[in-house]
């Protein structure tokens, strides 16, 4: 790893979790070890910060950073010059793409791969910055010719908490290569409230994937590699809205 | 008295003519079963030390001065270097000194393969040395890479000779057959990922270069550099004291140590080569990936007919042909079997042997294809593999020393039986079933291999031998043999092993042979010892040698008398008793294998396409067992490994340019702890009674063999579909469930229409 300057945010990022019946809200520092554990985090959550990376990543890792977490496209992470790095072509549309996108993977065929992401986006919470409160889902954006960048985030803006709605029931299910330490190939996050089901997916497209119901699969745009993937939403989100 | 004789080695299924001296070897077979120490579980001697972080590995070694280097690597598949300039690089800060193409032989100005050396630096530190590459100049000119194997064998690019073999007549065969089966099968390219990267720290000390090296060789690492270097074989000493996995790998000196030594001698320093992670999963070795266009033909009662197959080894810049072929040869009975094996050449990192090379992947395609006949012919699968049991050998038509894959079969019987069982398990998208395989290797090691022992007037014992142990727990096992030879208890011997100035030569801990190799010598070393003081104690006590024995620390008689060990060697003051010994020939004209059986039970979520193992049962035939513990560690990590190789490791290629794109182990799968099923160990532990004193056969690479194909069955016992390429990742799983459920569609349509 490389990089000009380091900052330290441990000491402006606030940690902890407080809550009230109807919603908890969560420093943008709190570990995913200790959003896993706490019985006031919504099932969702807590499972899809469980079934993310290993114990000792989750034991250091922040709920903040890992919402901004980049993609972990090989073409990406070996530097080749592709859409996202700036260039003019994804990669991985003519390449390696198994880990790829389904949905919005026009440009950057990328796979957004935070569970916790999905998860959120299932509970509809809101984000506060330095700067102003935003829905999770506006947090993030597909990349466009003229903007590469897949957040909203303007430079030293920080996460500084978040607020989570709590749901009647929810669950996160996740398909991955091994059975621990793995990024998703798909997660799929369902929380039941008062007006019904709100689903959100990892790993399918090059941001957390709001999905408005079992039957949006029928418009995935997979990748010859990919196409498998709609296979294993399909059911993981059969099974997810079945449990709630 | 030394007998000179012409004899035959063996590694990883590669057989050399060689003479040998070997030495009468006349010592008594051990009885079968559990002795005194050997046979016994033991756990390592040295398992505090490693689990302490007291045991010294080559990552460990460090010198005054040392200096760490960093390699230019080739970032394309196939390129020539147009320009090279190392002066700015040498001007960096903490820069001692460099190599380019000419300097050392396997820099290069036409790299072949991504990760392919083309320069070197040495400097202060690693990370001077990495920042220091920066700066050297180089100018690619980028050529097409040829990354199909296909291609290559149509080009003519091959690695080797292509290689046919026939027996008998195939196409009479598969015209004889009632049910013929074909199929194309495909393995992947893995990785080995020994946990500590391949590295030598190289120093000279006077006209004597020492190598400190990861390595599984010692000896092979010696003689190798000797001649690169133009040196004697005797100043070049080899150390490896602890070792963090090879996996067949290590077998080599490598590049690393050549840049290290070549460095050491310009700048006059200590110099470490040290792969980096990265650079392990660039340019150490692979399993080569194959395809295999396979058919077999059987008659209604399962006998089989015919075998045949093509297959194509995607070998990479250069490697030799492992012999995927080899288990369609030998292990079954079968009269018409032709092969015909290429090994394509290609802009991909060049292969190594990996455990059980070519075995591992020709496995895979013959158990599956044999249960894809078993499935037509409607037979059981462990039936159809014993209608067609092979008596002797028919390579070449020679008996086995041993071979009790039978009764492998039989005590397989209990773990088979639980089908029913498992299969009645699945529930809602879960189909649980169960698959089996057989395995069949090579194992038998072979001469020269030597040992020392000295025993002092403590009645301690310590075994001095040039060997390594690689992380098997051979130290331990060594240790076993010589305390059971002369009757002490384990925690009284030691063994000094791990460095060729002291010791003599050992054999290569590849191809399952450390134990068969070495562990004979250590015996006849001890025996030597032995009878030496039982001399000595007829002597003082004035009695018969032959009424005398060594047991439990003491020197017995038959008439009743006991005296410590200690009360005859304590005679000797400073004085030492020493054997040494040899490991003799093997059986002449007999095929010394390994075999043994794997039953699979795995669950299928056929929504998912979620693979999950829950039980392997291993029941292998290697001979005598020196330590079961250690020898059920070996299985347990063979099947792991095997687990990988079956389910989630591959090493990607950008296919465009030959990229290597899983170079870290986020991207690279290996198994975690969690997927690791019920692992059930049977070893038969029937001594070989033609293999030397011991009967001991090597067991490091036999448990990986059929664990693939294993797998394979029980999917296919679980869902009907027909997983013929690995890994079988999710995308895999579902694309044979899909195939599976559009012929059940087709054969029903017919029924319909046909009814
Ligand atoms: C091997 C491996 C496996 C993993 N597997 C998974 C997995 O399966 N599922 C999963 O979801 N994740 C996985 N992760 C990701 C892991 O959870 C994240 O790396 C971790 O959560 C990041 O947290 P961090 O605090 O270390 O963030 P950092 O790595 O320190 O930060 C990430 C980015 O966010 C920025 N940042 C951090 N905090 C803030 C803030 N409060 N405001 C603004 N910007 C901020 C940083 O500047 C940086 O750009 C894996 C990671 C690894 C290395
Ligand atoms: S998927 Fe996105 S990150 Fe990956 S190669 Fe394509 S553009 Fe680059």
């Amino acid at each position: 790893m490389s990089a000009g300057r380091f900052v330290e945010l441990r000491d402006v990022v606030p940690r902890g979790i407080a809550g009230s019946a109807t919603i908890t809200s969560i420093g943008a520092g709190t570990t995913l070890a200790e959003l896993e554990v706490d019985p006031q985090i919504p099932q969702v959550l807590r499972e899809a910060c469980a079934a993310a990376a290993s114990p000792q990543l989750r034991a250091m890792g922040t709920i903040g950073g890992n919402l901004l977490q980049a993609t972990r496209c090989w073409y990406w992470r070996l530097g080749y010059p592709c859409f996202l790095h700036g260039g003019d072509r994804c990669h991985a549309r003519t390449g390696q793409q198994r880990e790829h996108a389904i949905f919005g993977n026009e440009r950057c065929a990328s796979a957004h791969p935070s569970d916790p992401a999905a998860a959120l986006l299932a509970l509809g919470a809101i984000l506060r910055t330095d700067r102003r409160e935003l829905p999770l889902a506006d947090l993030y954006r597909l990349p466009t010719e003229d903007d590469r960048d897949l957040t909203t985030l303007s430079t030293g803006e920080l996460i500084l908490e978040l607020e989570v709605p709590a749901p009647r029931a929810s669950v996160y299910l996740k398909a991955m290569d091994r059975r621990k330490w793995a990024f998703p190939l798909v997660g799929v996050g369902a929380a039941r409230f008062v007006d019904g089901v709100r689903l959100g997916l990892s790993g399918v497209a090059p941001i957390p994937w709001a999905l408005g119901g079992p039957e949006e699969l029928d418009r995935a745009t997979p990748l010859p590699g990919t196409a498998y993937k709609v296979e294993i939403a399909r059911a993981l989100v059969r099974r997810a809205v079945d449990a709630v | 008295m030394a007998r000179l004789i012409r004899t035959e080695k063996e590694v990883e299924g590669r057989y050399t003519e060689q003479w040998i001296v070997v030495e009468e070897d006349a010592l008594e077979r051990w009885p079968e079963g559990p002795l005194a120490v050997v046979g016994r579980e033991a756990p390592r001697t040295d398992g505090l030390a490693r689990a302490r972080g007291e045991a010294v590995y080559t990552a460990d070694i460090s010198f005054p001065g040392l200096l760490h280097t960093a390699v230019l690597r080739s970032p394309h598949a196939r390129a020539r270097v147009k320009r090279l300039e190392l002066g700015a690089a040498l001007e960096a800060p903490g820069v001692r000194g460099a190599v380019q193409p000419g300097d050392v032989e396997c820099l290069t100005r036409e790299p072949g393969y991504p990760g392919a050396p083309v320069a070197a630096i040495a400097a202060d530190s690693a990370g001077l040395a990495r920042a220091a590459l920066e700066r050297i100049e180089v100018e690619w000119e980028v050529l097409n890479p040829l990354l199909d194997p296909d291609e290559a064998v149509r080009r003519g690019e091959l690695t080797t000779e292509r290689r046919p073999y026939a027996r008998g007549d195939l196409e009479h065969g598969l015209a004889e057959a009632d049910i013929v089966v074909e199929a194309e099968y495909r393995t992947q390219t893995v990785l080995h990922n020994s946990m500590e990267t391949h590295q030598a720290v190289c120093r000279w000390q006077g006209d004597t270069l020492e190598v400190y090296t990861s390595t599984q060789f010692i000896w092979g690492v010696r003689n190798a550099v000797a001649e690169q270097l133009g040196l004697p074989p005797d100043r070049v000493r080899v150390v490896c004291e602890y070792m963090g996995g090879g996996f067949g790998a290590k077998n080599d000196p490598g590049d690393y140590t050549f840049l290290a030594a070549e460095l050491a001698r310009r700048t006059g320093r200590p110099v470490r080569c040290a792969l980096t992670r990265r650079e392990e999963n660039l340019d150490s070795g692979n399993r080569n990936a194959t395809i295999q266009r396979l058919r077999a033909g059987a008659r209604a009662d399962g006998t089989l007919t015919a075998l045949g197959g093509e297959f194509v080894a995607s070998i990479g810049a250069s490697g030799w042909l492992a012999s995927t072929a080899g288990p369609m040869q030998m292990l079954y009975a079968c009269e018409n079997v032709e092969t015909l094996e290429y090994g394509a050449k290609l802009n991909t990192a060049p292969m190594a042997a990996f455990r059980a090379p070519g075995f591992v992947e020709g496995t895979f395609g013959l158990e599956c294809l044999l249960d894809e006949l078993a499935a037509k012919l409607d037979l059981d699968p462990l039936e159809l593999r014993r209608i067609n049991y092979a008596h002797a050998d028919l390579l070449d038509d020679r008996a086995f020393s041993s071979k009790n894959l039978a009764e492998c079969y039989r005590r397989a019987e209990p773990h088979w039986a639980r089908r029913e069982e498992v299969r009645a398990r699945s529930a809602g998208p879960w189909r649980h079933g169960v698959g089996l395989a057989s395995q069949i290797w090579y194992g038998g090691g072979g001469p020269p291999s030597y040992a020392w022992i000295r025993v002092g007037s403590d009645g301690r014992a310590t075994v001095v031998t040039a060997m390594q142990d690689i992380g098997t727990g051979s130290r331990t096992a060594m240790a076993q043999i010589a305390a059971e030879e002369l009757g002490l208890p384990l925690d009284r011997v030691d063994v000094v092993l791990g460095d060729s100035a002291r010791g003599p030569y050992a054999s290569i801990s590849a191809g399952s042979s450390t134990i068969p190799s070495m562990g004979p010598a250590v015996r006849s070393a001890a025996a030597d010892a032995g009878r030496q003081i039982l001399e000595i104690a007829a002597q003082r006590y004035h009695l018969e040698e032959r009424v005398l024995s060594l047991r439990d620390g003491r020197i017995v008689s038959t008439d009743g008398g006991s005296w410590p060990l200690e009360e005859v060697t304590g005679l000797l003051e400073e004085g030492q008793i020493l054997g040494k010994g040899a490991r003799g020939p093997n059986p002449a004209g007999m095929r010394v294998l390994t075999f043994g059986v794997q039953v699979a039970e795995v669950a299928v979520d056929v929504e998912t396409g979620e693979v999950r193992v829950d039980r392997i049962a291993a029941i292998h035939d290697v001979g005598r067992v020196i330590n079961p513990l250690g020898a059920s560690s070996q299985v347990e990590g063979g099947i792991i490994q095997g687990l990988g190789h079956t389910l989630s490791e591959e090493r990607l290629l950008d296919p465009a340019t030959g990229g290597v794109l899983t170079q870290t182990l986020d991207a690279y799968r290996v198994p975690t702890i969690a997927d690791v099923p019920e692992i059930v160990t049977e070893l038969l532990d029937l001594p070989d009674a033609h293999l030397t004193n011991l009967g001991a056969k090597g067991l490091g690479e036999p448990p990986i063999i059929p664990t693939a194909a294993a797998i394979a069955n029980a999917i296919r016992d679980a869902t009907g579909a027909d997983v013929r390429s690995l890994p079988i990742t999710r995308e895999e799983m579902l694309r044979a469930l899909r195939q599976a459920a559009d012929r059940a569609a087709a054969r029903e349509s017919v029924g319909a229409s046909s009814a």
